[in-house]
Parts: structure tokens; sequence; C-alpha cells
């Protein structure tokens, strides 16, 4: 790394592209390969131990209920390294299932979400004027209905299917990234090099996509991976309410929801897909940090 | 306070060294040794990066983390500052005052300046009513010359203008009637008249108010100007400290003949005859009509009407270097905005190879910009800053599709060498590039289309003058393998005078002359044309002075104009008939034209024919 923190004139040899140099001073960090190490593993086993284990997450087996953990109480078992729940599914198979689902619902929202805010914050930004007007009062509008009262009054009329929840978390979180990234968005675009660009005959589109975008999202996004979190919570949140997604799939929710019947005397069912939770967006967040870090440092001029 | 100049001594500094820590680092400041008197001003004077500003920084204890005192001391009235760290606290703001370069960035701009001004009084005098302190800080407002002081006192810093901003932070230094001043640069980011004035109030706060000021700048003219003695500073030592006259008759050190040697003049080398060169038979490349453009702002009192530009009149020859000077605020930046189809001209037109940048369509204006090209003033805010340098020369042959991608980073390459840049440059971002290597960038990003004309928007103000004189070599060089013409928009009569042709000057948004280079210095045909030839910084015998030239005060407001001659209110010569009609270009004979009623006394005007 070494090479990265001499100045300019020293001769060294070609120098790399400058996301390559952000990626290659993140990953030497500890962080962000502790991070990414749990990542994987999840990744990995929510993709894999379903199928090689060839345990089924929906099958019941009520002789083997309530087992706890391993080492954790009577009657534990190697088959069932998390214990069961209520109805005597395995709990590891079913946090895991229920991460892919929860991950799939947390990432797409997020991304619906931010995708839709930008878009939104930048045109409103850029442009100004009338359309920022007319930009800016959806969004007001969009801000004064609750979040939770929209998902009830849309997840109660149709199905509440996984596709269903995205568009509806989605669209419902978008006005505060709007809100943000119009104000990174106008701040940018009174700047020199904006009007450099201009001059050099770029044309608006160009402008906003390949300049100003890239320099106000990055700060976004780090904010959007902690919306992850919330939106899995949100999902969790529906699911409690009966209008997540619907039993048998196993989701972070729904298990948290059957959990919380049986907390005094097994208290895993609600804590393990907890754990999960946690692990899975500390990984996030550890390669997220470095991730920023590395590039406030390169852009910082080290 | 064992030696006895210790005791005359205001400020004495001793030994002073301040070393950059981390690896390689770098000694800053080399044993700074220096007496200051009570009373005295003292300019202190060095290229940039020879450490002005961490000493002035140093001496109010304002040194940034990654530098350290290594050694010797500040004695302030003999106690030394950098061991007591609690009486340098307690003076700083009340005996030693600091005003910086970057007046606007210095004032909150959420309180009205009058506010900050008691604010700042009763901080360090907590004894003062409110009202006394009101009625101070107006008191000094009127000294520096703020009109009105008792109403701009209620205003906010935006209602200023930088040479009101700069006039506010000197009242703000000596609010606390300070033992000592230490004004770093304040005049670089003014104008020429306007930094004359503020100048020659210095000399008079400094009798007035009998404090010591310590005026650091980069300008060997102002320094000699400003100081009743000039020390000189060089790669952190200083070299020389002697009498301003004595300086320039007889310079010691060999840093600073090199420094008087290479300074640029106005007059001393005489006419070479260069008007007499032009040749002006040719079609003009950008031909400027009528141009006018006003903006409405909506302030406390309901909508204004901002007359930015308006009647400007010139022509611009393939291959000249054509001039366009003028204090801050006469329109110079709006007009760049219209020139290069940034904005729309309410009226007149704007020709460049006979096609109108005005009315031109989007799209047309796209083309026409391959063939027109701006190179803009502030080195740090005008490159994206997440680009790398490659990347940055690039984009406009992307932005205009030319060339596969290999061909691209060819042309990038190539410009990148012609402007002096390393092309091992290429992946790394601009951040740790000089004032001096991002103008070269710039220009490169400029000349990768190949244009024909390039416009300069202050783009060398920000420059020390040996990088200005390298920059100015490697235009010329360009020009001479490009064939360029170069539109210079300046308020450095000096760097005009070495390289333009031809020469245009504006004030309050109109172009009241256009000359060849050497009429307008040596028989310049507007009475704002001299003013502003008195007020530059030359150490030569002034052809024109500054009290024969200008009377005091700022330009009128553009919002609302007095009727007749603008420049009327601050002209000595100004008779009845200015303050009732406006006088347009009218030729003085040999490509000169100036606005301005006196000249009908001595030719008739011959209107339009004018630009030939």
């Amino acid at each position: 790394m070494s090479t990265l923190d001499t100045p300019f004139d020293a001769a060294q040899p070609r120098d790399r592209k400058i996301a390559a140099r952000i990626w290659s001073r993140a990953y030497a960090t500890v962080d962000f390969k502790i991070g990414m190490v749990v990542f994987l593993t999840l990744a990995l086993a929510a993709i894999f131990y379903p199928m090689v284990s060839g345990i089924d997450p929906t099958k019941m087996a009520v002789s083997s209920k309530l087992l706890p953990p391993v080492f954790m109480g009577e009657g534990w078992t190697w088959a069932r390294p998390l214990g069961t729940d209520q109805l005597g599914r395995d709990m590891l198979s079913r946090s895991l299932v229920g991460l892919r689902y929860s991950l799939l619902i947390g990432i797409s929202t997020t991304i619906l979400m931010v995708a839709v805010g930008a878009m939104m914050g930048l045109f409103a930004g850029y442009f100004g004027g009338r359309i920022d007007t007319v930009l800016m009062r959806l969004t007001d509008a969009q801000l004064a209905i609750p979040m939770i009262i929209l998902a009830i009054t849309i997840l109660g009329v149709s199905r509440p299917t996984i596709p269903s929840i995205i568009i509806v978390l989605g669209l419902s979180g978008w006005p505060i990234y709007a809100r943000v990234m119009r104000s990174a968005v106008m701040s940018e675009r009174k700047k020199e090099f904006v009007r450099g660009a201009m001059v050099l005959g770029a044309t608006d589109l160009r402008i906003m996509f390949m300049l100003i975008l890239p320099l106000v999202l990055p700060p976004i996004a780090f904010v959007a991976v902690l919306d992850i979190a919330r939106m899995m919570i949100f999902e969790s949140v529906l699911g409690f309410l009966g209008l997540g997604v619907q039993p048998p799939t196993p989701t972070f929710g729904n298990i948290i929801a059957d959990g919380r019947k049986y907390l005094l005397n097994a208290w895993w069912i609600a804590t393990v897909p907890g754990i999960f939770l946690v692990l899975t967006l500390t990984s996030i967040n550890l390669m997220g940090a470095s991730l920023e870090r590395a590039r406030n440092s390169i852009y910082g001029g080290a | 306070m064992t030696m006895a100049n210790d005791t005359q001594a205001l400020l004495s500094v001793r030994g002073l060294t301040v070393e950059a820590r981390g690896a390689g680092g770098r000694t800053i400041l080399d044993g700074i040794s220096f007496d200051l008197a009570p009373r005295q001003i003292l300019s202190v004077i060095g290229e940039s990066g020879s450490g002005k500003t961490v000493l002035a920084r140093a001496l109010v204890g304002w040194m940034a983390p990654q530098l350290q005192i290594t050694a010797g001391e500040i004695l302030f009235n003999g106690r030394d500052l950098i061991r007591d760290k609690a009486y340098a606290s307690r003076l700083a703001g009340r005996e030693i005052a600091y005003i910086g370069g970057n007046p606007a960035g210095a004032l909150d701009p959420t309180m009205t300046v009058g506010a900050q001004l008691v604010e700042k009084l009763r901080a360090v005098r907590p004894d003062i009513s409110p009202r006394d302190a009101q009625a101070k800080a107006i008191r000094l407002l009127e000294a520096v010359r703020i009109p009105s002081a008792a109403t701009r006192f209620h205003e906010y810093p935006f209602q200023y203008s930088g040479g009101m901003m700069q006039r506010a932070m000197i009242v703000d230094a000596l609010i606390s009637d300070p033992a000592l001043l230490i004004a770093d640069n304040i005049t670089q980011p003014l104008d020429v008249t306007v930094a004359a004035q503020i100048l020659k109030l210095m000399r008079e706060l400094n009798t007035e108010f009998s404090t010591a000021i310590l005026f650091i700048c980069s300008s060997l003219p102002v320094a000699c100007d400003a100081g009743d003695e000039v020390m000189v500073l060089h790669a952190g030592r200083v070299v020389e400290r002697q009498s301003p006259a004595g300086l320039v008759a007889a310079p010691q050190h060999v840093y600073t003949r090199a420094l008087i040697a290479e300074l640029p003049t106005l007059w001393a080398k005489g006419r070479d005859g260069r008007d007499a060169l032009q040749v002006r038979d040719r079609q003009a490349i950008m031909s400027v009509r009528g141009v006018a453009k006003s903006y409405e702002t909506r302030g406390k009192a309901g909508k204004a009407i901002v007359q930015a530009v308006r009647n400007v009149d010139f022509d611009v020859f393939p291959g000249d270097n054509f001039g366009l000077v003028g204090e801050s605020g006469c329109g110079k930046s709006s007009l760049m905005r219209l020139l290069t189809g940034l904005e729309r001209p309410d009226a007149g037109s704007i020709l460049f190879e006979g096609e109108d940048v005005g009315t031109a369509s989007a799209s047309r204006l796209r083309a026409l910009r391959r063939r027109f090209q701006l190179v803009l003033q502030d080195p740090f805010g005008s490159l994206p800053p997440q680009s790398a340098i490659g990347a940055i020369v690039e984009e406009p042959l992307k932005i205009h599709g030319l060339g596969t991608a290999s061909e691209r980073r060819d042309r990038a390459r190539a410009a990148l060498n012609e402007v002096g840049l390393s092309d091992a440059m290429y992946d790394r971002l601009p951040t740790g590039l000089s004032a001096g290597q991002r103008q070269r960038l710039q220009v490169a990003r400029a000349m990768v289309l190949e244009p024909r004309l390039l416009i300069m928007d202050e783009t060398l103000s920000a420059l020390d003058q040996t990088e200005q004189g390298k920059l100015l070599d490697l235009f010329a060089r360009l020009q001479a393998q490009h064939g360029f013409t170069y539109i210079f928009i300046s308020h450095d009569l000096t760097m005009v005078r070495q390289v333009c042709s031809r020469i245009a000057v504006m004030y309050l948004g109109e172009t009241v002359e256009v000359a060849p280079n050497e009429r307008l210095f040596f028989d310049p045909g507007h009475p704002y044309t001299r003013a502003l030839l008195s007020a530059a910084p030359t150490l030569e015998e002034r052809r024109y002075r500054p009290e024969d030239s200008l009377l005091e005060g700022e330009p009128p407001s553009p919002i609302d104009l007095p009727p007749g001659c603008a420049f009327a209110g601050r002209c000595p010569y100004a008779f009845d008939r200015c303050r009732r009609e406006t006088p347009t270009l009218s030729s003085r004979g040999e490509q000169a034209l100036a606005a301005c009623f006196l000249l009908d006394a001595h030719n008739t005007p011959v209107k339009d024919s004018a630009h030939a």
C-alpha cells in the first residue's frame, strides 16, 4: 500500500484506476475482511445449507418441538443445532431461509427507495424552479401519509406477496432520500466545475448522471445500508400485523412474531433470527464503513 | 525582558522555526527573526510557499495540526507567546488582531455585520454596553469609509461588496483597539482601485489608532506601497529587510533582485510599436454588438432590475490576445457567461465566426462549443473533485463523441504533455496538484477539442507572479502552435499590458474604452481608464496620479443607475452633460474607441464605423 501514499512527483509504476485503489485500500483493512467473511459465510449458508442438509424448513415434527439450541438446556441434539420452534421446525434452516427472504426484501426495498428518491431529488435539485416545486410537493404529500397506514391499506386490499411488499415499502420510504438528494444536488450544481462542463458542451443529463450523481450518491448509499435493516424490521412489523409474507414461508419477521408467544419458555425462537439479523447488518456495515473511509482518504489526497 | 531592544519592540520574533510533522517533514520557517516597533508598518513579501501565511498564523497561535513550532520565541511586549499559552490566548483578538484574505468566508452569513462587530467587541470587553459598542462599531465603519455606515450596520454580509467586506473585516480587527494588526494578503482578492483605497486606509488608521501592522502580501509593488519597511521571505528565511525605496534601488539578495527584475512593468519599457503590427483586414472571429443583460432580484424593497451588462461592443480578430479589464462587479463575469452561451443576452448580438451565440439552438450551441472554450478562474472549484486527471481531459472528447477510447486516450495524453503535465498523472486525482498545475490541467481540457477561441476568465489571478509568467509562456507557445485566439478577462493590468494586443475596459457593465495595447496605456481616452492605471500596483513612476484621476468612493449600484455617464460620480472631469446623457463608444482614430464626452472637444464622434 505504501506506493499509494507517495506524492505525485515520485516515479512510480503505473497507477491503477481510482476505483481499484479504493477497493484495494478498503480490502486492506481488518474491518472489511471480517465483514466480508461473515457476510459470505451467511450468504453461502443461506444459499446452500437448506439444500445440502436436506432439512425442509417448513416440515413440522411435533414430537421434537421446542428443542433448545446445543448446550442450552435439556434435550438438545446435534441434529437441530439451533433448536426447533413450537411446531418442531428446524430453527437453523428456518433462519437461513428467512435470511434469504429478508435480505431480498430489505435490499430490493432499499434500492427501490433510493432509486426513486435519488431521481426525484436529482431532477428537482438540478432543474429547480417549477420542476422542483412540483416534485417537492409530491414528496411532501407522500411524507404526510404514514408508512404503516399506507402499507395496511394497500396490502390489506391486495394479496401480500413479496413483490407487493417490496413495492409498498419502497414507495413509502423514498421522500427522505428525495429531500437529502435535492439539497446535495443544489449545492453541487452551483459549483464551478458544473459550469465548466456546460461550457465543454455537456448535456444536462450527462452532467446530472456522470458528474453530480457520483459525487452525491455515496454518502446517501451509506445511509441506505442502514435502511436495509430498517426495511427488514418493517417487514417483520408487517408480518406481525399479518400483512407480511404469509406462513409457512419463513422470514425474520414472522419467525420473530411467532417466537414472541414462547419468549418465556423458548427464548431461542425469537433470538436466533435476531442474531442472524445483527450479524448480517454488522457485516454489511463493516464493509460499507471501510469502503467509505477508503473512498474519503483516496479522494482526500492520500 | 533583559535586553533593551525587547522593551522597545512591540513584537520580537527570534529564531522561529516551524516544521511539518510526519515523514519527510519539511522546514516551513527556518530561524525567522525580526522586530516590529509600535506603530510601524512592516510588509512581508514572498512567493507562494515561502511561508508567509504560516508566519502570520504562527504569530496568532493558529497552526495547522501537521505544523509544529520546533524552535524560537515570539516575544510580544517581552513575553513569549509560544511558552505562555494562556497569555497568548488572552491577547488573541484583543492586542493582536488578524485579517485574512477571504472576507466572505470570515463573516458569519447569518448575522448582520453590525451584530458580529458588537459581539466581537463585547466578547473581548464585556464592560462595554451594547449601545456604546454599537456606537463604536458605526464610528469605525465610518472611519473605513463605508457609505451610510449607520444603515449598513444592520445589513448582512451578502449585501456588502467584496471591498466593503474587507473593510468590515478591518473594523472587526480594529474594534478591540489592538496594538498589532496582522493583515494576511488582504488586498489580493480586491480590485486595483479598491485595493489602493484599502492601502491608503490602512496607513491612515495606522496614524489614527497607532496600531503596528504586519502587512503580508505577494505583490512587490503593493508591499512597497504599504510598508515603512519591506521584509523579503524566501524559502522560509528572511533574506532581506529594507525600506521600500532602498529595496527597489539596491536589492541585496539574489532572490530580491530576481523578483524586481522579472516584475512586469506598465510603462517602463516604453512603446515598442506593437500596435502598428496589427493587421485588421480580416473578419472578426468574435464580434459583440450592443449586448445587454439584466437580472431580476428580489429583496426587501421588492423587485429590482440589476443591469449587469449593457452597451458592450467589441471585435476580436483571429490570432489576437484580446483583454477585457475592469473592476469586480463591472459585469466581466456576466459577460463571460453571455459569450460562452451559458446565458442568453436580452439584446444585441454575439457573433462567433458568423453565427450568433446568443440565439443559437441548444444543439447548434453545443457544436459551436467545440470551437470556443472557457478556462475558469478558480483552480480548485472548477475541476470535478473525484475524476482522475486523464478522465477530466478526455471528458470533452467523450461529450462530443470524438474518436475511439484509445484515440481519446492518446489525445488526452498529448494535451497533458503539451501543457507541461506528466502523463504519468493520467490515473491520479487532481487533489495533490498545485494551483498552477490545476490551471494547466484546465487549459489541457479546453484545448483537447482544438478550439479556435479560448476565453480565459481570470485564469491567472490565483497564481503568483512566477507561475503566471510560466503560464503566459505556455499560452504563447500554444498560440504559435495551434493558432488560438485568446480573450483574457482580468483585473490585472500588468498582465494585460504584457500579453494583450487589444484591450476593452469595462465599467458598470459597459465597455467604456476599446483600444490597442499601447494606445490604452500611453494615451487612454476615458477618465476611468486613467483611474485604473493610476491605481495599478507598480514600482514605476506613475503616468497618472491617483489624486487627479479618481474621486473617493465606490461605483454606484447597478440596480438604480444614475442617468448619464455611469462614471460621472467618481470622475474629476465630469461636467453637466455627463450627468444628463450617456456617451457611446466613438472612434479616436487608429482603432481606438472611447465613450466620453470629453473627446468631443477634440474630434467629432464617428459613429459605428468604429470597429474596423
